[in-house]
């Protein structure tokens, strides 16, 4: 070549800069290249930083277009045309940021002095926890956005009672053996992707680790692994508890590891309670004694984990034995009958587990002995996602309590959020001697109350992240409901709950339409900042500074943000758009000391805020850095925070304390809750799912399985790491790969699926559940199970005012359904999947035709010819 | 002088397009424009079906088709075997990207760095100064990102690729990385019956 200057990016003439990303809420480690003209022209992985090693995943190396996309919003706005719905142009008109500021205040305030409970937060950003938990300043507990409930509602509080951990992961250091069911874990999705990807990989080629893939389709996770087992949509529970039986009736267990490190040898009551003495002590069997002892009594021999006994004139089983009495019915025959799973299969895996999980050896780590359990159960989303969500959760985990690998080396292990300073533990004990159940990772729950104090009852879920699918139940009858005020100030930062909230958009444009003020904060036009009165527009990752832990799995420390380059438009940081609001509404006193609490910062005295200052982003940033190490913001500039988790904190916390096998906790909190119902003589208590809540999973079915029978296949969704979280459809980079990929770019159906249907590959189709429907077009691969009717993330999206994101013909999330019938009632967890009917169309519907769908776009990319490369 | 290759390990690829995005970042490739790209494929039938994602970019044949065919001898290869376009010489008349078995050539079309990434006739500062390093109406193709070699880094897909699946060395240094996992786990190039000696290899 012949130019004068270096023409690839990353050799020009500039300087690297060390940030993280934040292209999804993980924050892997990057280098960013700065020209000496002032342009960002490469990120690479910061081959620093031990979680991602110097690798990015594709929407990480897509970071750029964002940065320069020409749809950002360039400076504040108000809105000019008073009408508002889909398509409707707000015709914006620039404002000063005073302007902005103070219209927004004085709205938010109108609503604020009249009731706090009347504005309805949609503050998303989870790299900025300082202002997700704004609305705490003025005690509004209201949530819009989606977080918890499409990503893991029942999750969170399941690795909260059994962790004490936000999330959790299989041990790729160690473990031989992987079961992956419903995740991409370490192929395509959930945490630290790249990085994940990278531990998985180097464990699979390297070590040689066994992967069994248990999803409805051939996901990257199948496709990567030694087993594919194609499971029916919405029964991974079944499958778990098929397991299960195999493991306890063959005594494919540890059990050395239940006695004592597990409340399993301790007695439950007929009514499910365990059996305390005066003193409140918990009972267990001594077998050798053949009489009950408080747990903790020194002269114990053997733990009984198996039996029925009378203690105190009641009737009592240990834990372990109420939990084979509900495998009776489970197994792997009966559930073949649900899931589909040939019961072979189930057989050869349970003994597959239990064998690679190699009982009774151990490994030291750092002077420690410790059991050593390479076989681990993982899961996410797409398994647990259900109506029966704690339950789900909950079957996944005793398969890897029963093989005693629960924050074992090699096992499955919690994951913490963030650990705000370096030495805080994340475990504490318990009553009984158990660990402390911690199932509210993400702050405080606003407690019981009638009338209700949020919209959507999340007063009713006391182990619950947020439901805020129930907005619109609540909002189509608010009066049965006991609602006192009506929500009518929306506040949305980085958050799109019109794209990601579950229910017909026609019923949350109505919704939308109720509000009487809307402020949006965002970098680039979405469905949701449509309906925005004002638009405040911030900083994007590439111009601002942060610092933050976003439960990364094998690393954990602050990652730190810094600006590459000054912004390109007339933006500000979060942190000063809400500082800005608080002045404004004089509740900036109160925010400070939310911060102070919510943030840590009251654990170092001389790190918490004054409380009539405000605060910059890097002042923030800084501030979060000294509470973890010490150092300030300076410090970090020249030096990576991130270390391979430390073993002590990582593995086995919890020594010495007995781990939740039975939940007790779950019946204390229907209880309570029953209880406070019938004091206030809440109207729809008797509506409310009692049987959800259960110390142990049950095969109850979700009501998913009994819709009325015309709806014959089982709708799902799914992404791939190109569309993992948010940050994708629109970036032309993004577009570019997602679209020329077959799995993205139809509604997927197994070739004899669709011949039974009367349907080929390319027909449009309408697609209807019981609660709604999308359009789109068929396309088949054997790759599918059978029942499964297959939606891509890409396909989701509405028309918004962004020229690259492109209608779909609906959102798979208009089928599903936002009632307390499909909600788990012990997490607030909605149920994911949808039973659907597919009719075939002649042609598209009115307003989807003549280039103005997805499809339209996906058969332009893949014309011969396009950029000249076929 | 080293003799310079890639290994595609399909065993750890998972699809992801992190290269070709990466690619994309590093050479400022204009919308549509691939250096490398991540196919995939499905075989089998229900429920005994799985699908291969496969690599691919420039193959740096030994005997390669493309310089053969150039008129303009715009196509070389370097002592260290990369095979280059130098777009001075370059004359656009694409019958290298007929030769090319395997599909890698683009040709810079003026619309498309007039286009933009965006569709909307106008150009990031990003795509101003990156498209730069091309010349309207010649032909363009990976080269192994030979700017970084030559200062002794490793193609911009090779290290961000999350899963260490692509595996840059040289062939000749039989205790390359490269060579060693051609060796070791029997690496074969694509469509060997042309001859076009390709320095590419692939491992399952």
């Amino acid at each position: 070549m012949n130019n004068p200057q270096p023409a690839q990016n990353s050799l020009k003439s500039g300087r690297w800069i060390r940030s993280t990303c934040k292209m999804c809420l993980h924050s892997c480690g990057t280098l960013i290249h700065v020209t000496d003209g002032g342009i960002i022209n490469k990120i690479e992985g910061d081959p620093d930083n031990p979680s991602n090693n110097g690798k990015l995943c594709p929407k990480g190396n897509a970071a750029i277009m964002r940065h320069y996309d020409p749809n950002r919003f360039k400076q504040p706005m108000k809105r000019t045309n008073p009408k508002k719905g889909p398509g409707e142009d707000p015709m914006w008109e620039p404002i000063s940021w005073d302007e902005a500021l103070d219209i927004t205040a004085r709205e938010i305030k109108k609503s604020l002095d009249e009731d706090p409970r009347k504005i309805l937060p949609s503050l998303e950003d989870f790299q900025k926890f300082n202002i997700w938990v704004w609305p705490l300043a003025f005690g509004n507990f209201n949530c819009f956005q989606s977080g918890g409930t499409m990503c893991g509602g029942a999750y969170h509080p399941a690795n909260g009672y059994i962790h004490s951990a936000f999330a959790a992961a299989n041990d790729a250091k160690h473990c031989n053996y992987w079961i992956n069911n419903g995740t991409g874990d370490g192929f395509s999705s959930h945490l630290h992707a790249a990085a994940q990807s990278n531990w998985v990989a180097n464990a699979r080629i390297n070590r040689g680790m066994r992967c069994v893939t248990v999803e409805p389709r051939l996901s990257t996770s199948a496709a990567k692994s030694e087993e594919w087992v194609p499971i029916r949509p919405a029964t991974d529970r079944h499958f778990a508890l098929g397991l299960c039986h195999v493991m306890v009736n063959e005594n494919l267990v540890d059990y050395r590891f239940l006695r004592k490190d597990t409340n399993a040898p301790y007695l439950v009551g007929a009514d499910g309670y365990f059996v305390r003495n005066a003193e409140d002590k918990i009972y267990v069997w001594d077998s050798v004694e053949n009489q009950a002892k408080p747990w903790d009594d020194p002269t114990i021999q053997k733990l009984a984990l198996e039996g029925a006994f009378e203690v105190e004139g009641k009737e009592c089983k240990p834990a372990f034995q109420r939990f084979k009495d509900t495998l009776d019915e489970c197994s792997p025959e009966e559930m073949e009958k649900i899931t589909t799973v040939p019961a072979e299969t189930t057989r050869r895996i349970a003994r597959e587990f239990f064998e690679a999980a190699d009982i009774g050896a151990t490994i030291e780590i750092d002077g420690r002995t410790m059991p050593l359990r390479p076989a681990a159960y993982n899961y996410y989303r797409g398994a647990q996602g259900r109506k029966l969500g704690f339950q789900t959760n909950h079957a996944f985990k005793l398969v890897n309590f029963l093989v005693g690998n629960i924050d074992a080396p090699g096992g499955h292990i919690g994951v913490t959020l963030d650990d705000q300073w370096v030495d805080k533990s994340h475990v504490a004990p318990g009553e009984n001697g158990m660990m402390m159940p911690n199932p509210h990772q993400l702050g405080p729950i606003p407690g019981f109350s009638y009338p209700p104090n949020t919209f959507h009852l999340m007063d009713y879920f006391p182990v619950g992240v947020h439901p805020p699918h129930l907005n619109l139940m609540v909002f189509q009858d608010p009066k049965k409901y006991g609602i006192e005020f009506t929500p009518d100030v929306m506040v949305i930062c980085h958050s799109n709950p019109l794209w990601a909230m579950q229910g017909p958009r026609e019923e949350w444009f109505r919704f939308m339409g109720s509000m009487r003020f809307i402020v949006v904060s965002d970098i680039i036009p979405t469905e949701t900042t449509m309906w925005a009165d004002v638009i405040l527009p911030s900083h994007d990752a590439l111009e601002s500074w942060n610092m933050t832990m976003i439960e990364p799995p094998h690393t954990e420390g602050m990652c730190m943000r810094q600006p590459a380059t000054e912004p390109l438009h007339d933006t500000k940081s979060e942190e000063d758009i809400f500082y800005g609001l608080s002045e404004r509404l004089g509740i900036l006193e109160a925010y400070n000391g939310v911060l102070n609490m919510a943030q840590g910062l009251d654990h170092k005295p001389d790190l918490m805020l004054e409380p009539d200052k405000t605060y910059t982003d890097k002042e923030m940033a800084d501030r979060k850095g000294r509470l973890w190490n010490d150092q300030g913001i300076d410090w970090y500039l020249d030096n990576c925070a991130v270390t391979e988790r430390r073993p002590d904190k990582w593995y086995r916390p919890w020594e010495g304390m007995r781990l939740h096998f039975y939940i007790e906790d779950m019946l204390h909190q229907r209880d309570l809750l029953k209880k406070n119902m019938e004091e206030h003589d809440v109207p729809f208590r008797d509506d409310w799912y009692w049987d959800d809540y259960s110390p142990l999973p049950t095969t109850r079915l979700d009501p998913v399985h009994e819709e009325p029978e015309e709806y014959n296949l089982y709708g799902m969704f799914f992404k791939d790491i190109q569309l993992n979280f948010g940050e994708s459809i629109g970036n032309p980079w993004i577009n570019d790969i997602v679209y020329r990929d077959p799995v993205h770019i139809a509604l997927m159906l197994n070739p004899k699926t669709a011949a039974a249907e009367g349907l080929e590959s390319g027909d449009i189709v309408k697609v209807e559940s019981p609660y709604g429907k999308i359009y789109g077009r068929i396309g088949t691969a054997e790759g599918w199970h059978p029942d499964a009717l297959g939606v891509s993330n890409s396909l989701s999206r509405i028309k918004v005012r962004h020229d690259g994101v492109p209608h779909a013909g609906g959102h798979f999330n208009d089928m599903l359904p936002y009632d307390l019938r499909n909600t788990d009632a012990v997490t607030g967890q909605p149920e994911t999947v949808c039973r659907v009917k597919i009719t075939k169309l002649d042609d598209w519907p009115e307003g989807l035709k003549q280039g103005l769908t997805v499809y339209d776009l996906v058969d332009d990319i893949q014309k011969p010819g396009k950029g000249r490369s076929h | 002088m080293a003799r310079y290759g890639m290994v595609f390990d399909l065993r750890r690829c998972i699809g992801c397009n992190a290269c070709v995005v990466g690619c994309k970042q590093e050479n400022s490739l204009p919308d549509g424009m691939f250096f490398t790209r991540t196919l995939s494929e499905e075989y089998g039938v229900y429920p005994a079906v799985n699908r291969v994602y496969i690599p691919t970019l420039c193959n740096h044949c030994e005997d390669a088709p493309c310089e053969k065919v150039c008129p303009s001898s715009a196509t070389y290869t370097r002592d260290d075997g990369i095979v280059m376009v130098d777009a001075e010489k370059c004359i656009g008349c694409g019958t290298c990207a007929v030769a090319c078995p395997y599909d890698q050539r683009s040709q810079v079309d003026k619309d498309l760095l007039e286009h933009g990434l965006f569709g909307t006739d106008e150009l990031t500062p990003f795509e101003e100064d990156g498209y730069k390093r091309f010349v309207p109406g010649t032909i363009t193709k990976c080269d192994f990102c030979s700017e970084r070699v030559d200062a002794g880094l490793d193609p911009a897909c090779v290290v961000t690729c999350p899963t260490e699946a692509r595996i840059f060395g040289d062939l000749d240094d039989p205790d390359s990385q490269a060579s060693m996992l051609i060796r070791e786990r029997d690496g074969k190039p694509p469509m060997p019956e042309l001859k076009t000696k390709p320095k590419v290899y692939y491992v399952d």
